[in-house]
């Protein structure tokens, strides 16, 4: 079923070959949590801030504010 | 329990990747834990927490609020973690845990496991013998209205017709908006039918991707492991030329291993 005239691009992926954003879109969105005053793990809602800065610097650069 | 230390240095900490079922030290002999330490399976009633030490200098709180600011560092960790992770799933039915989940020592891994030992199984049962697939579609949304300062050199006649022609862009482009919101919905619901669950993430960002067009679906789906999924999106998202569809997996089930509230 490899019709090459449909839109869809399928392809089997490596590790290397995802993209970041991909795997932080699932290992910082979704994910077991394992909540508890135990756990060192910064609240969801602070990874994801944290993730868009810390992106948004790196493709921007430094000097441009969020 | 162990108290939490006031300070991180020189200390020794738990990082958790993952907690699944059949897995044993042997099963991870190949592959490196964070800064190449070597991982450990702790048991604990019947599931396997996959672990490996780490410095609470760089993995502690102070730690991580520095680190996760540095993108090479993020990539690096995310990248350990989701290869750990990978290794796992080839073993058994694995429940990644989310990135940078770090105890301080076995106990408290254990007394976590003890915790949420229902959700644990339940989420592993889910997720047995099946995978994730991410599905991607793009629109080419017709072009916005190109900035510029309002054109009122000509007179007033010219500033009307600028504007009537920005407010006709403005809606055409509304209009190809919903169009395509319309047909990723679609395409998500076909798809669905194919899936044992499905879930939506937030599009991405394209300063962060430098996708083309707009990505009007961001989705994440639970596949039979065997089952030919990639073809299957191939075939129903013919059904929407004006999509440009992308279909990445198999990945761990990272979207579907959740745990529900106690």
């Amino acid at each position: 079923m490899t019709d090459t005239a449909v839109a869809a691009q399928a392809r089997t992926t490596l590790p290397q070959d995802v993209a970041l954003v991909d795997l932080l879109d699932r290992l910082l969105g979704t994910g077991v949590v394992l909540a508890g005053d135990v756990v060192v793990s910064l609240a969801g809602v602070d990874l994801v801030r944290i993730r868009l800065q810390a992106l948004l610097m790196t493709v921007r650069g430094p000097e441009e504010e969020l | 329990m162990a108290e939490r230390p006031d300070r991180d240095t020189g200390r020794i900490g738990l990082y958790l990747y993952a907690i699944g079922r059949g897995i044993d030290d042997d099963a991870l002999a190949h592959t490196s834990g964070l800064r190449e330490a070597p991982l450990r399976v702790l048991e604990h009633r019947g599931l396997a927490a996959v672990v490996s030490d780490v410095d609470l200098d760089e993995f502690g709180e102070d730690g991580l609020r520095r680190n996760l600011e540095d993108l090479h560092w993020l990539e690096d960790v995310a990248r350990t973690h989701d290869a750990v992770v990978r290794a796992a799933t080839g073993v058994g039915p694995t429940a990644p845990l989310r990135l940078a989940t770090v105890c301080f020592d076995e106990d408290q891994v254990r007394s976590r496991v003890e915790q949420w030992h229902g959700p644990l199984v339940r989420a592993l049962d889910r997720v047995d013998g099946r995978a994730e697939f991410s599905v991607k579609a793009y629109a080419s949304l017709a072009e916005p209205a190109a900035a510029g300062s309002p054109a009122a050199r000509s007179g007033p006649g010219a500033g009307a017709a600028y504007l009537q022609r920005r407010k006709e862009e403005t809606r055409r482009r509304e209009q190809s908006g919903q169009d395509a919101a319309h047909d990723a919905e679609e395409l998500y619901s076909a798809l669905s039918e194919h899936a044992v669950a499905r879930r939506r993430l937030q599009p991405q960002d394209p300063r962060l991707t430098k996708h083309e067009g707009t990505m009007v679906l961001n989705a994440a789906y639970l596949i039979g492991a065997d089952e030919p999924f990639a073809d299957t999106v191939a075939a129903e998202a013919s059904r929407w030329p004006e999509l440009r569809v992308e279909v990445i997996g198999p990945w761990p089930p990272y979207s579907f291993a959740t745990l529900e509230e106690q």
